[in-house]
């Protein structure tokens, strides 16, 4: 009796033979640099120390397709997703594919692009820059990502130039009759003294299965500052796992939001690197969860050079069985002195069966710095809800307003009217479900 | 308004008696004081009338123009027209003075079958209520009591009973922690407030307060019962004799126990 010993790996989930067929050389060589990555790289399991807590049996249970072999549905009239700050810099992709008809771009500064990257894939950002940050070690998800991607949106800024309005990055999921995989990925390059603000949005329009695997990859050069919103609204059946990073150089500022509304099971692995001398960034996340949802967030922030500012404020609310995991690692440096760094994990939990685990990290090997962490675990505080209740609301009122209250910090750092409404919208919903 | 028959409460899931059978009748127009030392269940009571969960009532009612009140919610017995001006305000984060008020008033009216007032009316009636207690605009854009003074918090218990215009209002230790300029703009703001239709419970632990706010009616609470009752000098007395000599008094005339 011979045995076979199959390899778990991401394809292990994966039905049929991952296919890309882009035109772009450098594309291709990300599509190849994948798939060998991919065949030698263990699926995780809860031995690996990144992996303990979280229940991956949303992706486990699963064969994911290629969507083309998924039967999906059309995608339909979305023009309510339309953020009317941001109607002539979108760019739409339905399942992971670009919908030229849906994107609108036009009245950008000149040399400004932004599209779909299968057009420009001979430019020279996409060349010099294209999957240079991206190494997760040991990680599955990346490399699918690269192994998958076709279309790819592109976003570069020449120097000192500035584009105003928002750019919305719309990824959106149609229901399909198989379970299918999409790999949406963003690749934006920043010159000197660039500024732009980029919506991320990831949303479900059906209640169907699927796998969400972005990846997204920021290269700010000196004294460039952005702004970068990631919005997940999934399908409540759905996992997306994201691969977010971002690379800054001197003087450099990178802002990122990500607010967790949807998906069955959210793990998001958001990075920042240090590459110079006196950045700035945030890496802030706001998660509302329950029914079983699951969002795991995994963040480092890399110091790798002096004088960088950083803060990270993670709020959650968790209700009914829902979990969430945070692990907030923040590096720095050997000679990375005068780092100022600030961690704060903030978790509500609204009932007796939801879970919260949470780990700051901290590998300081520099001497002069100040890095601060906090984790808070808490309900509702009874005085608050008594006082709110004793002027007249009722107590289900009271506790909606606490918690509305407790997410809308992370909501107005928004910047962007019509997103910071949307958001408010989706904290009431969740703070008024029956 | 108010009848208190025979009030008993314990903490919720304890055997200790705080309240030992309260009797306390106030009518329209009156302003009390409960005076008393600390643990003497003065707060209690406030608390136990406004309906916090905390306290569990075990014998007695409390009726409010009639009605039995005991097993009525917080939230319903504002609607009714009660007020607690806490001895702690809660800070709020995240939440306007401006928010919280709008809330509240709209959920009594609603609940009174008055009219509700949309955004501007509101504005236009909260900006009339801001000089009862000396507040500036942008008091009404910060969030409840966060990092508030101890004064400000009392005067914005002071501004909520005004904007709220409950018809009896219990004031918890309204005066402590207030500075001398503070007590006067809260009690100028109080006596503003109060008239015929409406009454007052002041609970303070000092004669400070009835210097600016005259009572009525003065009554000494002590181990859980209101043991005196009588007009304005008996807190002077008190402040002469202190609660000992009081306490040592009524036991010798066979009052207490």
């Amino acid at each position: 009796m011979s045995e076979v010993i199959q390899k778990d790996t991401m394809l292990s989930y994966i039905n049929g033979e991952i296919q890309s067929n882009a035109n772009s050389v450098a594309i291709r060589a990300i599509n190849v640099r994948g798939k060998d990555a991919l065949e030698n790289t263990p699926f995780p399991t809860r031995k690996d120390e990144d992996w303990r807590f979280i229940d991956l049996n949303a992706i486990k249970k699963n064969r994911f397709t290629s969507v083309s072999y998924a039967n999906a549905a059309e995608v339909g009239d979305i023009s309510k997703h339309y953020l009317p700050e941001a109607l002539n810099t979108r760019l739409v992709f339905v399942n992971g594919i670009y919908n030229e008809e849906l994107s609108s771009i036009s009245d950008l500064p000149n040399h400004v692009i932004v599209g779909n990257m299968s057009e420009y894939g001979d430019h020279d950002a996409v060349k010099e820059h294209l999957g240079t940050i991206t190494n997760y070690d040991d990680d599955a998800f990346a490399p699918f990502n690269d192994a998958a991607f076709e279309d790819a949106a592109f976003i570069y800024l020449p120097e000192e130039t500035s584009v105003e309005a928002p750019i919305h990055i719309l990824n959106l999921f149609t229901d399909a009759e198989k379970a299918f995989y999409a790999t949406p990925r963003l690749l934006f390059v920043g010159e000197m003294y660039s500024k732009a603000t980029i919506i991320e949005e990831h949303i479900g329009l059906a209640n169907n299965v699927y796998l969400n695997v972005p990846v997204t990859e920021f290269r700010l050069f000196a004294g460039a500052h952005v702004h970068h919103a990631r919005i997940q609204r999934d399908s409540k059946q759905a996992a997306h796992v994201s691969r977010p990073i971002a690379m800054i150089d001197r003087n450099a500022e990178y802002h990122s939001y990500t607010i967790c509304l949807g998906a069955k099971l959210f793990r998001n692995d958001p990075r920042v690197i240090q590459n110079a001398e006196e950045v700035d960034f945030t890496v802030d996340g706001l998660v509302l969860i329950d029914g079983d949802q699951i969002a795991d967030t995994h963040s480092i922030m890399d110091h790798r050079y002096a004088h960088g500012n950083s803060h990270q404020l993670h709020k959650v609310v968790v209700n009914d069985n829902a979990h969430s995991i945070f692990n907030g690692k923040i590096f720095v440096a050997k000679d990375a002195q005068k780092i100022d760094s600030f961690q704060e994990n903030r978790n509500l939990l609204l009932s007796d069966d939801g879970k919260v685990n949470t780990k700051p990290q901290l590998e300081i090997f520099a001497d002069d710095v100040r890095c601060s962490h906090g984790a808070t675990i808490g309900h509702l505080n009874d005085e608050e809800v008594f006082y709110l209740h004793s002027r007249g609301l009722t107590e289900q009122k009271s506790r909606e307003l606490l918690v509305y209250a407790f997410a809308l910090e992370s909501v107005e750092s928004m910047e962007v009217e019509s997103v910071e409404k949307l958001l408010l919208d989706e904290v009431i919903k969740y703070t008024t479900r029956d | 308004m108010l009848e208190i028959k025979n009030l008993h409460a314990v903490v919720e899931g304890e055997d200790i008696e705080i309240l030992k059978g309260v009797n306390l009748k106030v009518n329209a127009g009156e302003i009390h004081a409960i005076m008393g030392p600390n643990g003497s269940g003065k707060s209690t009571l406030s608390k136990v009338v406004s309906g916090h969960p905390e306290y569990e009532v075990t014998e007695g009612e409390i009726l409010f123009n009639g009605e039995d009140i005991t097993e009525l919610d917080a939230d319903e017995r504002a609607h009714l027209g009660l007020f607690l001006a806490f001895q702690y305000p809660v800070e709020v984060p995240g939440i306007t003075n401006r928010t919280l008020l709008r809330e509240a008033y709209n959920t009594i009216a609603r609940a009174n079958d008055r009219e509700e007032l949309d955004p501007l009316e509101f504005e236009d009636y909260i900006e009339s209520k801001l000089d009862v207690i000396d507040m500036k605009d942008e008091f009404l854009n910060r969030s409840i009591n966060t990092g508030f003074s101890g004064g400000e918090k009392k005067k914005n218990e002071i501004f909520q009973m005004a904007v709220l215009n409950p018809v009896l209002s219990f004031l918890d230790e309204t005066d402590s922690g207030l500075d001398i300029d503070a007590l006067k703009v809260v009690s100028d703001g109080v006596n503003k407030i109060a008239n015929d239709e409406n009454a007052i419970v002041m609970i303070t632990h000092y004669q400070r307060l009835l210097n600016y706010i005259k009572p009525d009616f003065v009554h000494v609470m002590m181990d859980g019962k209101i043991i005196k009752s009588g007009d304005i000098s008996l807190a002077e007395e008190l402040e002469a004799n202190g609660y000992d000599k009081m306490e040592k008094e009524l036991a010798l005339n066979g009052e207490a126990q």
